[in-house]
């Protein structure tokens, strides 16, 4: 069997790439490295979030960076004025940015093409805007509004976070793979091709949508929650900014959309450029991912991985 | 009624007509086309830079200008519809998302590496001065381009209905395929429709100058805002503008005096969101499904 074969040979370069990425911060000594790394497998996750959802549905969702948010606001919030631990924590900034994730993917997943990515807009930024204003307008401490909130100090070493993240990673990178070659990711794929037809079909699109988007939701909330506090200070310009799902969606474009690839490949190329640029050259780099974008949509909308996909016809699972 | 509630709702009908001034051209662009110009803010950006470059460099009055933005903003338009957008036109609507936002990307730091981060303005003699009646004050330069909104979306409505390449827009957004058939150059009326779109945006921009700050990185807050104004209005339908930059424009300056500013943005998130969700074809129930 074909797929057999390709199975195993999956799970042969799978852990072998998860040891050598394990052990990237025994074998570097500078803290930088293992920072970009730390950096890079963040982007890596967030990016596969979106590509969980979006990526395989073709719903394009503008307001993912919300439950990120809510995720480093729970965590925050809880340890700060709760006393909690930081694993509670985050476990609960998931399930929170999952809660959240119910009720705004019931009413939003009915909504088509532009008016999906305008809602989940809309309602990514006017959480931004409510924790900003929260306490202003109703007199109470809680979201400690522009001011931010600042963490216990962790004390732990960068590899701590650079585990939690891998960890957090390694898991959506598996969910990728389980979607791949599951009814799931069949019934996700399907939406993306001919929705009505799906619908008729027998596949439950509307609840298939709803699981995608509540998963991808968990797990920035996870992603959230670490961030914060490993950065230990977050702001609501900062954690609900428009610049990360703006990040999220290139950075899956550039890798390809609907593959499992794709998200690793663009999450990569991306953190790394903006290594190099970003720091000393911020306009140029922003003027770069404008024509990067503009590129890869004109000349290969099926992202690097796609395209190689397709030329060659070569299978990466 | 008291003066406070009556000043807030002049505010809020002048910052309407504002408003559906820079809508205006979104709605027209989504209608024929379909595209979600994320690249919109980028047009009153480079409108109101076109009128703050004549008036610093030879000393226009803003209102002057506007013709110009308007010229330069329609072949601006019309050469990125015809050269760039119309490669993806046909193609799932996302491609056309993500590639104005591209184009937003570009143009927005392109702008900012040549012209800086500064806040410029345009002080005349005129500005500040203000129409006083009965304890109510109505700014002079707001009125004058809330005059100037009205003027474009008639001009625009005029347009559509009675001449011959508006006929053809009009045929070309119904239904593209028979419009071909009936001899409708799809393509060029797309040049076309995104060129009187970015046209009307940068007139826009520029008649919004002398009163609110101009820099590069202005334009994604417009398009926010253009969004929330099309959606209230109904996506595609164009008097839905004025009706939806109104609603908007006196909702925002309501919650901003009653209670604050900053409130005042998320109502206009939420009014946007629920309107999505119970309402998406707009106020007046005219603008196009999903």
């Amino acid at each position: 069997m074909k797929h057999d074969r390709s199975m195993k040979r999956f799970w042969v370069f799978f852990i072998l790439a998860s040891v050598a990425v394990s052990l990237f911060p025994l074998i570097v000594t500078s803290e930088y490295s293992v920072r970009i790394a730390t950096i890079v497998l963040l982007w890596i996750g967030m990016a596969g979030c979106w590509n969980l959802m979006s990526g395989y549905t073709g719903y394009i969702d503008f307001g993912p960076v919300v439950y990120f948010g809510l995720g480093s606001y729970a965590t925050a919030i809880s340890m700060t004025k709760y006393g909690a631990l930081f694993f509670p924590s985050v476990i609960l900034a998931g399930v929170v940015a999952a809660l959240m994730a119910l009720p705004i993917g019931i009413s939003t997943l009915r909504l088509k093409g532009a008016y999906f990515a305008i809602a989940t807009f809309a309602f990514a930024e006017t959480m931004k805007q409510v924790s900003l204003e929260f306490d202003r307008t109703f007199g109470v401490t809680f979201f400690e509004g522009s001011h931010g909130i600042t963490l216990p100090l962790s004390g732990h070493s960068n590899e701590f976070f650079f585990y939690c993240v891998l960890a957090v990673t390694f898991v959506i990178v598996l969910l990728h793979y389980s979607i791949e070659h599951s009814k799931f990711g069949y019934g996700l794929k399907a939406i993306h091709e001919a929705e009505p037809a799906a619908e008729i079909a027998g596949v439950n699109t509307t609840g298939l949508k709803l699981r995608a988007y509540v998963t991808s939701a968990f797990f920035l909330g996870l992603l959230g929650g670490i961030e914060a506090y490993w950065i230990t200070y977050i702001t609501p310009t900062d954690v609900f900014n428009v610049q990360k799902t703006v990040q999220m969606v290139i950075m899956t474009l550039l890798g390809g959309m609907g593959t499992f690839l794709g998200p690793i490949v663009g999450a990569s190329c991306l953190t790394l450029l903006s290594e190099y640029l970003g720091a000393t050259f911020v306009e140029d780099y922003m003027i770069l991912v404008g024509a990067i974008i503009i590129v890869i949509i004109l000349i290969m909308p099926n992202g690097i991985v796609g395209t190689i996909k397709e030329r060659k016809g070569i299978r990466f699972i | 009624m008291d003066t406070v509630l009556l000043q807030a709702i002049i505010n809020g009908l002048l910052l309407g007509g504002v408003y559906a001034a820079y809508s205006a051209g979104f709605s027209l662009i989504f209608g024929v086309m379909g595209v979600v110009n994320l690249a919109h803010g980028e047009l009153i950006m480079l409108g109101a830079f076109t009128s703050y470059w004549m008036f610093v460099y030879l000393n226009m009055d803003p209102y002057v200008t506007t013709p110009f933005a308007m010229v330069f903003l329609f072949v601006f338009g019309y050469l990125l519809q015809k050269y760039i957008i119309n490669r993806v036109i046909e193609q799932p609507h996302i491609m056309s998302y993500i590639l104005t936002f591209g184009i937003h990307l570009m143009v927005a730091n392109l702008a900012l590496k040549f012209w800086t981060h500064d806040f410029r303005s345009i002080t005349t003699a005129y500005s500040g001065m203000n129409a006083a009646f009965w304890g109510l004050n109505v700014p002079l330069s707001r009125l004058i381009t809330f005059c100037l909104a009205l003027l474009i979306i008639a001009a625009l409505w005029f347009f559509l209905a009675r001449t011959e390449t508006g006929r053809a827009i009009r045929a070309t957004s119904m239904d593209k395929e028979v419009a071909r058939l009936m001899g409708v150059n799809i393509r060029e009326i797309y040049a076309i429709t995104f060129g009187i779109g970015a046209a009307i945006t940068g007139l826009a921009g520029a008649s919004i100058s002398p009163f609110v700050i101009i820099f590069p990185e202005m334009g994604l807050g417009y398009t926010i805002i253009a969004f929330c104004v099309v959606v209230l209005g109904g996506m595609g339908y164009m008097p839905g503008a004025l009706w939806g930059g109104l609603i908007l424009g006196v909702a925002q300056s309501l919650t901003a005096t009653y209670l604050s500013a900053g409130i005042s943005v998320a109502i206009t998130f939420l009014i946007l969101f629920f309107m999505l969700i119970f309402r998406p074809t707009g106020i007046v129930g005219k603008g196009l499904a999903a």
